[in-house]
C-alpha cells in the first residue's frame, strides 16, 4: 500500500481520537435527551393511554387526534416546528445552587422528541391495558372497589408490566432519533461529528463510523438493560408480556 | 444383504431411537404385508407416535432398519422426500396449510412434488374430495371447516400421493365426539379398499374391527403382538389386558 | 431485539386512525380532494403545462385572496389558503421523490429481508450473519447511515452512468441505498417474527408429503408468514414515509428539504411546516388505509388474525 494512504489513514483515526473527548460530551448530551424525553414522554403518553381507553367520547377524540398527527408527522418536522413556533428563549434553571441554562434548541427537542414519544407510549399502555383480562376488573369491582380504585390496584400494575417491552422499543427509537436534533444544531452526538468531519473532510468515514458505534452500543446496553428490568419484574407464571 | 430377503410391504428391522439420553424406542421388529391395517396401542410415552415418525423420517432411528417394498429405506443415501412421495402421514392436529382451500390442500403435493399440472392435480384433488365426502367443502379454507372435515381432507391430501403405505398418528384424538364417526368411517372405507395402513389410535372399536394386528408398546418395546381378538380376549401379557381394559373404559 | 408485541402495539397506534361515520366521510373526502390534486399536479407539469403553466398554481393565490376580502370574518382563512395553493406547485415535486424513495425504497428491501429472515428463522452459520446485519442497522440511527453513505462512502459519486440523471441530484441514489439497507433490516425483523408464529406443523406437513426444505417453506411457510407480515409491514412502509424526510440533510429535494428552502427564504416557518405536516399525514394516513385494505383482501379464514379486523 502506499504509504502516505497508510500515512493519512492513521492521521484520520488519530484525528478522531484526538476529538474522542468532545464526541463522548455529544453522547452525554444524547443519552441526556434520551432519558428526559422518555420522561416527558411517560408523564404525557400514560395518562393519555388510560383517557384512550377508559376516557369519555370527547376526550378520547381529542387524545387520538393529536396522538395521529404526531405518529404521522416526520420527527424532523415536529422539532423544526418546536424549534420555530414555540421558539423559547434559553431557560435557566436554579437547583440546589447549580444553575443549568437550556438552550432554546434543547427546549425543542426535548418538547419534540417528548411530546411524540407520548403519542407512541399512549399506545402502548392503550394496548397494555386493552390486554388485562376484563375479569380481572370485574374481580376488583366484586370485592367492593371503586371502578379508579380497581383501575389504579388492579389493572394499572399488571399493564405497566405488560409495557416494557414496548417501552423497551420506544426508549431506543427515541435514542436514535435524538439524532435528527441535527436539523436544529443542538450539539449531540450526531451533530458534533459532523462538525468533526466538516473540519477534516478526509477523517468523514472514520468520524461517522465512529459515531455509529457509539449509538451502536447505546442501544444495545439500553436493550440488555431493558430486558434485565423485564425479566426482574416478571410475574412467575403470569403471561409474557 | 440383498434386498431380495425383504418381501414384506414395511419392515421394521430392531429399530432403537433416543431423545437426548431417553430411550424412545428399543429393539423394535413387525412387518406388514400389503393390505394389512396395524394398530399401534399403548400408554402416551410409550413411543408409538415416534415409530410411526421413524417410518417416513421426520424422526431418524439410532440404529435397525426398515424397509419398504424390499427398499432400505434408513441411512443417510436416502432420498427423504422420495420416500415420503410412497408414504403418506395423517396428524393429529390435522396440519392442514392454513392459506390453501381443501382443494389447494390436496393439489400442492401433486403439484410440487409429483410435478402433475394444474389440471390433472385438481382432477386428482376432485377423486379425492369425493372419496372422503367433501366435494362441496372444495373451496373452504380450514378455518372454515369441521374438525372432522379438516382430518379427512388430511387423509384426502396424504392419499392423493398415491402412496404406498399410509400413516395415521391418532388421527382422531384432538376431535370432538360426535366428529370422530366421519373420520373413522373414511378410514374404514380405505382399509377395505386394501390401503396399507399404520395406525396409533385409542379407538379400541376401530381397532377390534378393523386391524389385522395389534402391537401393544410399553416403554419403547412391544409388549405383546398378535389379532386383535388375541389381545382383547385372552392377552398373554397382563400389562396389555390392564391397559385395553382402562382404554375401552375410558373410550366408552 | 424486538418481540412481536412490540411491533403490534406500533402498529396499532400508527393504523388506528379516527372511524365514526362522519369522521369516515370526512377522510374519504379529504383523501379524494388531496390525491385529486395531487395527480392533476403531476399530469399538468410533467405534461408541459396541460392546463395550467408548469410550476403555477391551478388557482391564482391573488383570486383567493379577494375572495376571502369579501366574506367578513374569513378573510385570514383564506389569506392561509392562498399562501399554502402559492407553495404547493413546489412541495408536490418534492412530494413525488418522497413517493419514490419510499416505495423503491421498500420495495427492493424486501428481496432482501427475505432471505435475511429466512437465515434468522432457518439458518445456521447464516442465522447469525443475519442476526448481525439486522442489529447493526436498526441498532443506529437511519441519519448516521446516510451520513456513512454519502459524506463517507461518497456513494453519488460513483452512479453508474445508465442512472445518471435519472434523479435531478444524484444524492437520492445514497438516500434510496441507505433507504433499501435499512428497510431490509427493519423488514426482516417483521418477517422473521411472523415466520416464528407459522405453526410449527406446518412445516412438518409440508415436509410429510415429500416437499424438500426449501419448498417446504416457499409454498406453505412463507404464503402464510408474509400475511401475518402486513401489519408490521404497514409501519414499515409509514416509518419510511416518515423518514425519508431526512435525506433532506444529505441534499436530495425531497417534500421535506422543499419545504425548508421555501421556509427559509420567506422566513414563514410555521405555515410551511404546518403545511408540510398536512401533506405528510396525508401520505401516512393514505399508506395505513391502503395497507388495511390489502390485509383485507389477502386474508383467509381463520388463518392468523386477518379475519378478525
Amino acid at each position: 500500500m502506499d504509504p502516505t494512504v497508510v500515512a493519512q489513514a492513521t492521521g484520520d483515526w488519530a484525528f478522531v481520537l484526538d476529538n474522542a473527548p468532545y464526541l463522548l460530551v455529544g453522547a452525554v448530551l444524547t443519552v441526556v435527551l434520551t432519558v428526559v424525553s422518555m420522561l416527558l414522554g411517560f408523564l404525557v403518553g400514560f395518562p393519555a393511554g388510560i383517557v384512550e381507553v377508559y376516557g369519555g367520547r370527547v376526550s378520547t377524540f381529542l387524545v387520538e387526534t393529536v396522538g395521529i398527527v404526531l405518529r404521522g408527522t416526520p420527527i424532523v418536522v415536529i422539532l423544526i416546528f418546536m424549534y420555530f413556533v414555540f421558539s423559547t428563549p434559553s431557560l435557566t434553571l436554579g437547583l440546589f445552587d447549580v444553575t443549568v441554562t437550556l438552550s432554546d434548541a434543547f427546549i425543542a427537542s426535548v418538547l419534540g422528541l417528548g411530546l411524540r414519544s407520548a403519542a407512541y407510549q399512549s399506545q402502548i399502555f392503550r394496548g397494555a391495558l386493552q390486554s388485562v383480562d376484563e375479569g380481572q376488573l370485574e374481580a376488583a369491582r366484586s370485592v367492593g372497589m371503586s371502578k379508579l380504585e380497581a383501575i389504579r390496584h388492579v389493572v394499572v400494575p399488571q399493564a405497566l408490566r405488560r409495557s416494557i417491552p414496548g417501552f423497551q422499543n420506544e426508549v431506543t427509537i427515541v435514542l436514535k432519533d435524538t439524532s435528527v436534533v441535527f436539523a436544529i444544531g443542538l450539539a449531540e452526538l450526531l451533530t458534533r461529528s459532523y462538525d468533526l468531519f466538516v473540519r477534516q473532510t478526509t477523517a468523514v468515514l472514520e468520524v461517522v463510523l465512529f459515531v455509529s458505534a457509539i449509538y451502536f452500543v447505546l442501544t444495545f446496553i439500553t436493550n440488555r438493560g431493558l430486558d434485565l428490568i423485564g425479566s426482574y419484574y416478571e410475574i412467575p407464571g403470569g403471561e409474557q408480556a | 444383504m440383498s434386498d431380495n430377503e425383504h418381501t414384506y410391504l414395511l419392515e421394521v428391522d430392531r429399530v432403537s431411537q433416543s431423545y437426548g439420553t431417553e430411550k424412545v424406542l428399543r429393539d423394535i421388529s413387525f412387518e406388514m404385508d400389503r393390505g394389512d391395517v396395524t394398530v399401534l396401542v399403548g400408554p402416551s410415552g410409550s413411543g408409538k407416535s415416534t415409530m410411526l415418525r421413524c417410518v417416513n423420517r421426520l424422526t431418524e432411528i439410532d440404529s435397525g432398519n426398515i424397509y419398504l417394498d424390499g427398499e432400505r429405506i434408513t441411512g443417510p443415501d436416502v432420498d427423504v422426500n422420495e420416500l415420503r412421495k410412497e408414504v403418506g402421514m395423517v396428524f393429529q392436529d390435522f396440519n392442514l396449510f392454513a392459506h390453501l382451500t381443501a382443494r389447494q390442500n390436496i393439489m400442492l403435493g401433486p403439484r410440487r412434488v409429483l410435478g402433475l399440472d394444474k389440471e390433472e392435480a385438481g382432477k386428482r384433488a376432485d377423486e379425492h374430495l369425493e372419496m372422503v365426502g367433501l366435494t362441496p367443502q372444495a373451496d373452504s379454507y380450514p378455518g372454515e371447516l369441521s374438525g372432522g372435515q379438516q382430518q379427512r381432507v388430511g387423509i384426502a391430501r396424504a392419499l392423493a400421493m398415491e402412496p404406498k403405505l399410509m400413516l395415521f398418528d391418532e388421527p382422531t384424538s384432538a376431535l370432538d365426539p360426535e366428529l370422530i364417526g366421519e373420520v373413522l368411517e373414511v378410514m374404514r372405507d380405505l382399509a377395505d379398499r386394501g390401503m396399507t395402513m399404520l395406525v396409533v389410535t385409542h379407538e379400541m372399536s376401530f381397532a377390534r374391527e378393523v386391524a389385522s394386528e395389534m402391537l401393544f408398546l410399553d416403554g419403547g418395546k412391544i409388549v405383546e403382538r398378535g389379532p386383535p381378538e388375541q389381545l382383547f380376549d385372552r392377552p398373554e401379557e397382563d400389562r396389555t389386558a390392564s391397559f385395553l381394559r382402562r382404554i375401552t373404559e375410558m373410550h366408552s | 431485539m424486538s418481540e412481536p408485541v412490540v411491533d403490534t402495539t406500533h402498529e396499532e397506534g400508527e393504523t388506528r386512525l379516527s372511524t365514526g361515520g362522519l369522521g369516515r366521510t370526512l377522510l374519504v373526502a379529504a383523501g379524494v380532494v388531496f390525491w385529486g390534486w395531487l395527480l392533476l399536479r403531476w399530469a399538468n407539469d410533467w405534461l408541459g403545462g396541460l392546463f395550467v403553466p408548469v410550476g403555477q398554481p391551478f388557482v391564482a393565490p391573488a383570486t383567493i385572496e379577494s375572495l376571502g376580502a369579501s366574506i367578513p370574518g374569513l378573510a385570514g382563512a383564506f389569506d392561509a389558503l392562498a399562501f399554502a395553493v402559492e407553495y404547493l406547485p413546489a412541495l408536490s415535486e418534492g412530494l413525488w421523490l418522497t413517493l419514490v424513495l419510499t416505495v423503491l425504497g421498500i420495495f427492493f428491501g424486501f428481496f432482501i429481508a427475505v432471505p435475511l429472515s429466512v437465515a434468522r428463522v432457518y439458518g445456521n452459520l447464516s442465522k447469525y450473519v443475519s442476526l448481525l446485519y439486522t442489529e447493526l442497522l436498526r441498532g443506529t440511527p437511519l441519519l448516521a447511515q446516510l451520513f456513512v453513505l454519502y459524506f463517507g462512502l461518497n456513494i453519488s459519486g460513483y452512479v453508474p452512468g445508465f442512472l445518471d440523471g435519472v434523479f435531478a441530484n444524484n444524492a437520492a441514489w445514497a438516500a434510496l441505498v441507505g433507504f433499501i439497507l435499512n428497510s431490509a433490516a427493519y423488514q426482516s425483523e417483521y418477517i422473521r417474527s411472523a415466520l416464528q408464529s407459522v405453526d410449527t406443523g406446518q412445516l412438518t406437513a409440508g415436509r410429510a408429503i415429500g416437499l424438500s426444505k426449501v419448498d417446504a417453506i416457499r409454498y406453505v411457510v412463507l404464503p402464510q408468514g408474509l400475511r401475518f407480515a402486513i401489519p408490521g409491514w404497514t409501519n414499515e412502509l409509514i416509518y419510511l414515509i416518515k423518514y425519508s424526510s431526512l435525506a433532506a440533510f444529505i441534499t436530495v429535494p425531497e417534500l421535506f428539504k422543499r419545504a425548508n428552502d421555501i421556509a427559509s427564504s420567506n422566513f414563514r416557518y410555521t405555515a410551511m411546516f404546518t403545511i408540510t405536516a398536512v401533506l405528510y399525514l396525508a401520505l401516512v394516513i393514505t399508506a395505513s388505509r391502503m395497507m388495511n385494505y390489502v390485509e383485507d383482501r389477502t386474508a383467509i379464514p381463520g388463518l392468523g388474525t386477518g379475519s378478525g379486523r
